[in-house]
């Protein structure tokens, strides 16, 4: 039977921990320069948060502008310039290094009984190229920003007047860290495993790390060079899309979406690893069938690839081709359906705790349930025609990533916060925060879905006046989910410093993570560990950790 | 298959070599469409010897040639899927605007 | 200092093993960054038959040809390079790479030459230059651009490639890596041949292939 239990014991007060990652060296040479995987994670969470909040301020501007028709608070091409380089900033300053850069990196080696990653020295390369890119990006930003939107089309983003040569070169760096990422992740996958570990024992935000890994590492590339493309023709003029030279604007778009159609589920894998995680844990069981989990994330990360196409159907490809890639992108959506079933499945005859992780996956599962069904709506050709550049697919995609993956982070940041600090954040107000962004994230994007399928085109500046009360209603949602945002962030960094001392394993877990003390020593494990046992068999009592 | 020897090294730079004379001669054949096949064949050969004696990639484990064929279809599969566009497209229904035919190939 | 095996690794074995398959999946990515060019390269050739027949039959054939040996032959120097180095070897080991590199800048000098060939011939990217007047199809604009295109991204990429193997002559000749660690080396050498095969399917698409029976 299954039990629901809202009261979260609180741990007894702990001394402090003996030497960890955290106190073992405290210079800034220390941090800067640390191959130290854990280390890493930090300075990329630190980076990545920094990324969301100038994201978050870009949408807050133009939802605000969105108050009134016609002009609000900016001019039309102002507005151009903020829902682009919000797309720009919030997928690749945020949503895309998010949870793999700041919780693959701390956990992966630890979950798997290494010590590092496979190449550490290049580990570090990665975060300097990521800030070398965001920096890059603000430049362009200072410069004036790019108007094009964050898809780059041919023929205008050939002929803008806006910063386009140092934003798309911006992202060109930051794509060659993504790329070492994902090549480290895949041989520390492949070779670095402890004895004995495998692969259908290792936890399975480890599967989720390497799926993502495989898009990141095969798809970057091809935005690298759509990117680069873009960059000539603004720069030289070449004219690689311009009919008159023998262009075909289309082919632009076949190479941009070849990327960024297996980008969104770069986004999405790592959060449905961090779900698994936090559903197995707050339900005290074992996955409903691990083995489903595994090969749908290899489906998602392999599919995936195939279907960018819908994003072309009303872009002038043939009829034949948007039925291949409609048809492709139905098959896709079944493994994100085994996956739904799948975690409700294992609260089943659990013992669940409501934890505010486990708040933000009930609100997980019903967003990206939502989200999903309304990507398996528009990728219906017929749909697409009436929904394609409205309100209703902008509504769709933030369903996914910001109401599923940016949920799903937050989970994250929750549940792993005592492994990495050593410290519990304060379970009542992760309850309010968890209530507010929900609610706010509800508030600012259900009445896009309605906006859209009334006929608001979507990168427009002024709108009909009939659109108007949506509007504002999506606005003042905007900016409660922005407050719930500022309210957790802040509550987590007071819990930083003053948080209760956290236990080895406070969750009472069994991935293997847990095994080793809050916060882990330098090197991961105190003694070298050997897995006895699966990741997720709550018929045996949790180990005993040593600090 | 260990690591080549200095002669096998030699022997497959020779064939490289002659290939290429093969694929040279052949541009002045005037095959039509046939050249496409028999010079993209050619290369890929080439390309086959590369990586089995040079690059040595029969002795990488089967993850790694399977990693790296992975790749190889994500190339075909993008350039079967946009050529497959470009092929099956029909005019638009109000006639071919002037400048773009290039683009209606089917 | 000599290569030694990093402390996160049980030994080298396992260390080249890892060095190996990183260097594998990297040229992976750099055959999919190519891919997008060569994607658009069909895609255009589809849409421009005869232009694209026109510009390879106007292309400096035997420019491209003795480029074409010209990278043969330094992978084969390259690949007997790893050899030596692996038998411990390590003098004949640096000139061998040292003829390879040598080989790519020689590479990279009859690119140039060829360029500036094709500058006074008023051929130039975009489609500017005296030649496309005379010549108004628009998909020879497109060969030439894209040539310009990908085969200068490939020259880019031999000169990194020589400053790879540059580095590397200096880890022979100084006997930091040796027959007990000849693995990088070894990967370098593997870039190289990536390099060498990218140029093996550039040539015949933009010297060989003209589609057009006389």
């Amino acid at each position: 039977m299954t039990t629901v239990d809202i009261a979260v014991p609180v741990p007894a007060r702990r001394p402090a921990p003996r030497e960890s990652y955290l106190n073992v060296a405290h210079t800034v040479k220390s941090w800067a320069l640390t191959t130290d995987h854990k280390r890493i994670g930090i300075l990329y969470l630190v980076t990545t948060i920094l990324g969301m909040a100038l994201g978050g301020v870009f949408a807050l501007v133009l939802r605000t502008e969105h108050l009134s028709p016609g002009p609000t608070i900016v001019d039309a091409y102002t507005y151009n310039r903020l829902f682009t380089m919000h797309g720009i900033t919030m997928v690749w300053l945020f949503m895309i290094p998010s949870i793999p850069t700041a919780f693959g990196n701390f956990l992966l080696p630890i979950m798997i009984g290494a010590k590092d990653v496979a190449f550490p020295r290049l580990n570090l390369l990665s975060y300097y190229i990521y800030l070398l890119g965001s920096i890059w990006v603000l430049i362009a930003l200072w410069a004036g920003g790019c108007d094009t939107g964050w898809t780059f089309y041919a023929p205008y983003s050939t002929h803008s007047p806006s910063a386009v040569v140092p934003t798309v070169f911006g992202i060109f760096i930051l794509g060659w860290s993504t790329i070492i990422t994902g090549v480290n992740f895949i041989v520390t996958i492949h070779t670095m495993r402890a004895k004995g570990l495998g692969w259908f024992r290792m936890p399975l935000f480890v599967w989720a790390m390497y799926g993502v890994s495989i898009i990141q590492t095969l798809a970057t590339p091809v935005l690298a060079i759509s990117l680069l493309v873009v960059g000539i023709d603004h720069w030289f003029d070449w004219g690689l899309f311009d009919p008159a030279r023998g262009g075909d604007p289309v082919l632009y778009q076949h190479l941009f979406w070849f990327y960024s159609h297996p980008a969104v589920y770069i986004m999405i894998l790592p959060a449905m690893g961090v779900i698994i995680e936090v559903v197995c844990t707050f339900s005290h069981k074992n996955p409903a069938s691990y083995k489903a989990i595994a090969y749908s994330t290899l489906g998602i990360a392999f599919v995936g690839f195939a279907t960018w196409g819908h994003h072309m159907f009303v872009a002038g490809i043939s009829v034949f081709d948007a039925a291949a890639f409609g048809v492709l992108s139905m098959l896709v959506a079944i493994f994100s359906a085994i996956k739904v079933f799948t975690w409700v499945l294992t609260m089943r005859r659990g013992s669940v705790v409501v934890t505010t992780p486990m708040l933000y996956f009930f609100a997980f599962l019903f967003l990206f349930v939502f989200g999903g069904m309304t990507g398996v709506a528009v990728a219906t050709q017929s749909l697409d025609v009436h929904w394609h550049d409205t309100y209703f697919v902008v509504a769709h995609f933030h369903f996914i990533m910001v109401g599923s993956t940016m949920t799903a982070w937050l989970a994250a940041l929750h549940y792993w916060f005592p492994k990495i600090t050593g410290r519990m954040y304060p379970e009542r107000l992760g309850y309010v925060g968890a209530t507010l962004v929900f609610s706010g994230f509800f508030m600012t994007f259900f009445p896009q879905f309605l906006l859209g399928n009334a006929g608001m085109p979507r990168r427009y500046y002024d709108y009909a006046p009939r659109f108007q009360p949506l509007h504002v209603v999506s606005t003042v949602g905007a900016w409660i989910l922005g407050a719930a945002m500022i309210w957790t962030l802040t509550y987590l960094l007071v819990a930083l410093f003053r948080g209760e001392r956290a236990p080895a394993n406070p969750w009472d877990s069994r991935s293997y993570e847990w095994l080793t003390p809050s916060p882990p020593p330098k090197h991961n494990f105190v003694r070298e560990p050997v897995f006895t046992r699966d990741p997720y068999d709550y018929t045996v009592p949790a180990e005993e950790v040593h600090a | 298959m260990r690591e080549p020897t200095p002669r096998a090294l030699l022997l497959t730079l020779v064939a490289l070599l002659v290939l290429a004379g093969v694929s040279l001669a052949f541009r002045f054949a005037h095959l039509g469409d046939f050249g496409f096949a028999v010079a993209l064949g050619i290369a890929a050969i080439k390309a086959v010897l590369v990586g089995l004696v040079f690059m040595e990639i029969t002795v990488e484990k089967p993850t790694v040639r399977f990693a790296f064929a992975a790749c190889l279809s994500l190339f075909a599969l993008m350039i079967a899927l946009l050529v497959a566009d470009i092929v099956t497209r029909s005019p638009p229904p109000l006639g071919t605007p002037p400048g773009t035919e290039a683009r209606y190939k089917g | 200092m000599p290569e030694h095996v990093a402390g996160h690794f049980e030994d080298m074995e396992k260390q080249a093993h890892a060095a190996r398959f990183g260097m594998w999946v990297f040229l992976g990515t750099e055959i999919l960054f190519f891919s997008g060019l060569f994607a658009l390269y069909i895609g255009y050739r589809v849409e421009h038959p005869r232009g694209f027949d026109v510009g390879v039959e106007h292309n400096t054939l035997v420019y491209g040809s003795v480029n074409t040996a010209v990278l043969l032959v330094s992978s084969y120097f390259v690949a007997l390079g790893v050899h030596e180095l692996r038998l411990g070897r390590n003098r004949l080991s640096a000139w061998l790479v040292g003829i390879t590199i040598l080989l790519g800048l020689a590479f990279l000098g009859i690119k140039t030459a060829e360029y500036l060939h094709h500058f006074s011939e008023g051929i130039y990217p975009g489609g500017s230059g005296r030649f496309f007047e005379e010549h108004r199809d628009p998909g020879l604009k497109m060969f030439f651009t894209l040539y310009f295109c990908m085969t200068g991204l490939h020259a880019i990429h031999v000169l990194v490639g020589c400053g790879v193997l540059a580095f590397l002559l200096y880890k022979v000749a100084t006997r930091s890596i040796g027959a007990w660690a000849p693995h990088p080396l070894a990967i370098g050498a593997i870039y190289w041949h990536l390099i060498d095969v990218i140029w093996i399917f550039l040539w015949p698409l933009f010297y060989l292939v003209t589609g057009r029976v006389r």
